[in-house]
């Protein structure tokens, strides 16, 4: 089991092994890596992706990556660095739509509608698909402007002289709404009482909890984190374990991490990412944990190759 | 000593030897010849001074430096602003040690102040130069490098050259070719003696011959101060008057430079100290420019611009209770533990509240004792060109009167202060059933009441000839009136009716406290704002309503914070004086509040308001003939130059009113929604060049162009556009900086919320650019509001006007488009800068010291449009970023 790309002569475990028959190495290899990540769920899927392919400039950064991610549960994307997981996940909410050196081809439908479609209203995508991103980035407004932003923008909370004249202000809803999030990111204990202050003097890892307070606050259906612990201690790491557990009762989450416990841990499925922008191997978290197809992949994750 | 940076510490705090001292003096002269070079230069004493006369100005010298460094010594003695490196220390006893010197000279031989220059010059190059050969024979310890470098060795070069040329062409004449030869020997050997020799004597011996050669040239007067040089080349000419300055701030830079790198040891620490006196001795010299120009200007002009200053005690008091406040706030802070550092510490919090507090003192005694406190001086003015002395003084008057100007603008600031340091009184408290009636109601009064105020602005207090103003006006501003006493009296109310001590009532009163003071304070504004629409004015007999219930609330307010505070004091519970902190706060908004109201009242109506014998007057509190009179064509006194200084503030509102929305937004869409690409190049490219069009080409382009648009004669808004067009690419620029250097992350933040673009604009990357347009909009506005060149053309600059432009009164709304038109924006104006410009350079009628004193004015309306520019650029940085 030395060479990764000759995993189909020698692997015959698996629900795939009736493809691991075919001769040429490099023919078997791409239909047997599209059958390792034909993951089947029951159920509808949440986000279903079709061929999807990104290139910066000539850079081909994600290579035909297909999947279906189910509702109400937590996929993890794992690889090592520069592999398309980031681009990947931007994919989702179209944010790669913002990097003008970036071209997407393919499909990503939500609920089966389609994403890419040129009349869809990216806002009200967004508002359905939050995203938590690698590096936190809170605005430089009070704690409290920091949660409330989302929500007020889209017209759900009223503040100010005219709301107040016309009897519509929500400032109490506002404070539930604050005190809310902030619980659910395990932040409100440390800011309790400086919500007034800017966000910008928290700490590395508070500002990362306060963006997902932030993301938590506009209640998306869908939330994409991108490596949310890795600014953190291990106790605010667990927190935020334990709230990405909670959240996938009522939430779709999609998280990258660099850190395989914690896939394991937290994940339902994991999709696992190699060098050049290929999705490897994608199934149930036990699975790809305990017996992965690929050799490669099982080389990463004990951490062999990366 | 050696090298590297590891020891800087050491090196810092390390004993100093004779060899340091000696060189920290020698910088210290250094300086001390640097900082008289610059007060030569600007004439401030002359150059052939000497005896007394001389030894009298060194003694002002002396009590300057001697003041700063005693100052700085007392504050590190007491370990406010420890200074502990021993450079420092030395150079500073160094300073005043050389500054005594030279003044005990002064008096005691009776040289010039040029020779005595010289001298110090000499002193230095022999001080430079032994210390540089002491090193070379090892006598000290130091670290230098094997050569001084190219770079000095260019320099020397260049200086040589000069001195040659400059000794050669007196030597052998600029007929002959000789002094070529002279002035190349010179430069090479200067070069030859700074790159070949090691580092300790390639930079201290040429600086030496050189600083050396300079002050033989001044100390032996064969450049003295009645030397003149005039070229055949040049229609000018160069005089000692000139020259020796400059030789003098050459050598001190020079000297300082070379003993400066002694002091370090030569090698990297030693270029890096040097370099670092030199570049501190030039931004020394930026700074002194800028402070010579406003003293100049000020000396000039402050005797003719004050002449008359008149101002009411109260009046006084009113205006310095904002810094009153600010300074006992600052003095409150704690200063940590108790040791009697920290004393010394809070001694120099306490200084300034001092300072303010005795100068209240002063005014206060004024309103009591009666007695007119005057500072009687001469200034002079032209008469018939002839110049005449005219008595006048600054007075203080006893007057109990408040100008309502004079009211508003400081209670209203307060009332700001206290606002912002109020933070939230929420879920404290306790609820009464009516309390949230009222708060619910409470809108729909204050908004009806700007509804009827709306009307009757739009229609006249009489519409179809319905006396409705004088009835449902009327009775609402009493019915309004009457709620907002009730209101402004709850505070109060629920600190003294209740159960328990004070602080638990004042505790429960927390409800009341914000309905009070922000019902009160809506519900009276609008009253005010309502009777100047419907022209009435409620009284119960003498007595107006609403200024009598601005007053009362004024008074409940401070009574309820006044028990407020007495509770907070008493209470123990942290929690409890938070929360009556915030108490305080509140009605301290209220009281201030409400006498901002007063005086609002007062200056609408213009109605005077008396009580208890202090009254709230629109005139006689404050005189400032030079700003507050028109000009007097035929009289004793000259009166003023007030249409100019309208003319100049509705100049540069008008410019930045136009020029600011439209700068911000085309840098937002340029740099948000364009295509980068061609066409935004096109528009930077143009953008830059329209800043760097000559004024008077935007002024001509009025002239032609606008005026004839604008109905054909020269006018205040042509003026305005004018201005607008220069300030325009300038806040373009900074904006457009300001909107780019804006973090994408906050964009891609917002958008992945599911923000759309326009709102994310609006609400994260405007404000977070905003300090950056703020620094351009200051920028822009020092500019446009001296700009005289285009003015002339387009703004019909009246000279000595007698009338001001009356912008807000001239609205009129028309029945035809365009429906608005005002007469005083489309006639010609005064401004600041066309009077001073007709004054003094055109010597059109009236006295040069006008001109003078109309340019400190126009310094003193610059200077406060920047403070309030940089006000806002704080005020929007705070927001943005934690203290
Ligand atoms: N804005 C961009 N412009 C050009 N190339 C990009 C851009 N963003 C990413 N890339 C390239 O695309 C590839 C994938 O990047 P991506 O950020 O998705 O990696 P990643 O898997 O998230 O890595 P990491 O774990 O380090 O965050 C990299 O080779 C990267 O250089
Ligand atoms: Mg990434």
């Amino acid at each position: 089991m030395s060479n990764a790309l000759d995993d189909s002569e020698t692997e015959t475990t698996g629900r795939t092994a009736s493809q691991t028959t075919t001769t040429t190495a490099g023919e078997s290899d791409e239909r047997v890596r599209e059958a390792w990540t034909d993951y089947d769920f029951a159920g509808t899927p949440k986000l279903s992706v079709e061929d999807l392919n990104v290139w910066y400039g000539d850079d081909h950064a994600l290579k035909d990556v297909s999947m279906d991610i189910p509702e109400n549960s937590v996929t993890a994307l794992v690889g090592p660095s520069g592999c398309g997981k980031s681009t990947y996940l931007r994919c989702l909410n179209r944010m790669n739509d913002r990097i003008k050196a970036a071209r997407i081809d393919g499909s990503v439908e939500l609920e089966g509608t389609e994403i890419y479609d040129p009349n869809a209203n990216l806002v009200e995508l967004r508002k359905r698909i939050g995203m938590v991103f690698q590096s936190p980035n809170p605005f430089p407004k009070s704690i409290r402007e920091n949660i409330s932003y989302g929500p007020r923008k889209h017209g759900n909370i009223e503040k100010g002289l005219l709301a107040r004249l016309f009897g519509r202000d929500d400032t109490e809803a506002e404070y539930e709404l604050v005190e809310r999030s902030l619980k659910q990111a395990a932040l409100w204990d440390e800011v309790e009482d400086r919500l007034d202050d800017n966000a910008l003097g928290l700490s590395g890892g508070q500002q990362q909890r306060l963006c997902i307070a932030r993301c938590l606050a506009v209640d998306p259906e869908v939330i994409l984190m991108d490596e949310p612990a890795s600014a953190l201690d291990p106790i605010a790491t667990s927190k935020i374990e334990d709230l990405v557990e909670e959240l996938s009762k009522e939430y779709t989450v999609v998280i990258v991490t660099h850190n395989m416990q914690q896939a394991a841990r937290i994940s339902d499925q994991t999709a696992v990412f190699l060098t050049g922008g290929e999705l490897v191997e994608y199934d149930d978290t036990d699975k790809i944990f305990e017996n992965p197809e690929s050799q490669r992949v099982e080389d990463y994750i004990t951490g062999k190759f990366g | 000593m050696s090298e590297g940076y590891a020891d800087e510490t050491t090196l810092v705090n390390a004993e100093s030897n004779v060899y340091d001292r000696g060189l920290d003096a020698a910088i210290g002269l250094s300086v001390l010849t640097f900082a008289l070079g610059m007060v030569t230069l600007v004439d401030a004493v002359p150059l052939n001074a000497s005896g007394a006369a001389l030894g009298e100005s060194l003694v002002t010298v002396l009590a300057v430096v001697g003041g700063g460094v005693g100052i700085v010594g007392v504050s590190s003695w007491a370990n406010v602003t420890p200074v502990e490196s021993h450079r420092v220390r030395g150079i500073a006893l160094g300073l005043v040690g050389s500054t005594l010197g030279l003044t005990v000279l002064a008096y005691a031989v009776p040289v010039t102040l040029a020779t005595l220059l010289g001298l110090t010059l000499v002193v230095e190059a022999v001080a430079v130069a032994t210390a540089g050969l002491a090193s070379r024979v090892e006598a000290v310890d130091t670290g230098p490098n094997t050569s001084a470098g190219l770079l000095a060795g260019v320099v020397f070069g260049a200086l040589g050259l000069a001195i040659g040329t400059a000794v050669g062409g007196s030597l052998v004449g600029f007929d002959s070719p000789a002094w070529v030869a002279v002035a190349l020997g010179a430069g090479l050997v200067l070069t030859a003696l700074t790159v070949l020799p090691r580092e300790d004597v390639g930079s201290t011996v040429p600086a030496a011959l050189v600083v050396g050669t300079l002050g033989l040239t001044i100390a032996t007067a064969a450049v003295g101060v009645g030397w003149q040089w005039n070229p055949q080349s040049l229609s000018g000419g160069f005089t000692g008057g000139a020259v020796v300055p400059l030789f003098v701030l050459v050598g001190a830079v020079l000297s300082a430079w070379a003993a400066a790198k002694c002091r370090a040891g030569f090698g990297a620490r030693g270029r890096e100290f040097g370099a670092f006196l030199v570049i501190n001795l030039n931004a020394f010299l930026m700074v002194a420019v800028m402070a010579t120009i406003v003293v100049f200007v000020t000396v000039k002009g402050v005797g003719y611009a004050l002449h008359g200053f008149t101002i009411g005690a109260l009046s006084a008091l009113v205006l310095l209770a904002p810094l009153l406040v600010v300074v006992a706030n600052a003095a409150r802070t704690p200063a940590g533990t108790s040791d009697w550092h920290t004393g010394a510490r809070q001694l120099f919090r306490l200084l300034p509240l001092a300072a303010v507090g005795s100068v209240a003192a002063v005014l206060l005694s004024v309103l009591l004792t009666g007695d007119r406190l005057a500072y009687p001086f001469t200034y002079s003015v032209q008469v018939n060109r002839a110049q005449r002395s005219l008595d006048t003084a600054l007075a203080v008057t006893p007057e109990p009167t408040v100008g309502s100007l004079l009211l508003v603008v400081p209670a209203l600031s307060l009332s700001v202060y206290f606002f912002r340091s109020y933070g939230s009184l929420r879920n404290v408290g306790r609820r009464f059933e009516w309390v949230e009636t009222a708060r619910r109601t409470l809108p729909l009064a204050v908004a009806g009441t700007v509804a009827l105020t709306g009307l009757f602005l739009l229609v006249g207090p009489t519409p179809l000839g319905l006396p409705l103003g004088g009835t449902l006006g009327l009775a609402v501003v009493v019915l309004a009136a009457l709620a907002a006493l009730a209101l402004s009296a709850l505070p109060l109310g629920g600190v003294l009716v209740g159960e328990g001590a004070l602080a638990d009532r004042a505790q429960d009163a927390a409800t009341l406290f914000t309905l009070g003071v922000f019902g009160g304070l809506a519900l009276l504004t609008a009253a005010l704002f309502l009777q100047a629409t419907a022209t009435v004015t409620p009284s119960v007999g003498p007595v107006n309503v609403v200024p009598a219930v601005a007053l009362a609330g004024a008074v409940a307010s401070l009574a309820a914070t006044a028990l407020v505070a007495r509770a907070k004091r008493r209470t123990d519970e942290t929690l409890q004086r938070r929360l009556l902190g915030e108490e305080t706060s509140l009605g301290l908004t209220g009281v201030a509040g409400f006498l901002t109201l007063l005086g609002l009242h007062v200056a609408v109506t213009k109605v005077s308001f008396t009580a208890l014998g202090v009254s709230v007057a629109n005139a006689g509190t404050l005189s400032w003939p030079m700003t507050m009179q028109t000009y007097v064509p035929l009289g004793a006194e000259p009166g003023g130059i007030l249409p100019a200084v309208v003319g100049t503030v509705w100049l540069v509102t008008g410019a930045t009113l136009f020029a600011v929305p439209l700068g911000v937004g085309a840098a937002v869409f340029l740099t948000e929604y364009a295509e980068q690409g061609r066409f935004t190049a096109l528009v930077e490219i143009a953008t830059n060049a329209l800043w760097s069009t000559p004024s008077i080409v935007f002024g001509l382009f009025g002239a032609a162009f606008l005026i004839p648009r604008l109905g054909g004669d020269e006018s205040l808004l042509a003026g305005m556009l004018v201005l607008g067009f220069m300030l325009l690419p300038l806040v373009l620029i900074t904006s457009r900086e300001a909107v780019k250097a804006v973090p994408d992350e906050y964009r891609d933040a917002s958008a992945a919320l599911g923000v759309s673009q326009w709102v994310t604009i609006k609400s994260v990357v405007v404000p977070a650019a905003m300090p950056g347009v703020i620094t351009g909009v200051i920028l822009g506005v020092g500019r446009i509001a001296g700009e005289t060149a285009p003015l002339i053309l387009v703004l019909g600059s009246t000279l000595n006007a007698t009338e001001s432009a009356q912008v807000l009164d001239g609205f009129r709304f028309t029945a035809q488009p365009p429906f608005v038109a005002n007469d005083a924006l489309l006639s010609a104006s005064a401004s600041l800068p066309t009077q001073v410009w007709a004054v003094i350079a055109a010597g059109v009628s009236g006295s040069p010291s006008m001109g003078w004193a109309s340019a400190f004015v126009l310094l003193l309306v610059v200077l406060t449009f920047y403070a309030v520019g940089i006000t806002a650029r704080t005020y929007f940085r705070r927001k943005l970023t934690y203290e």
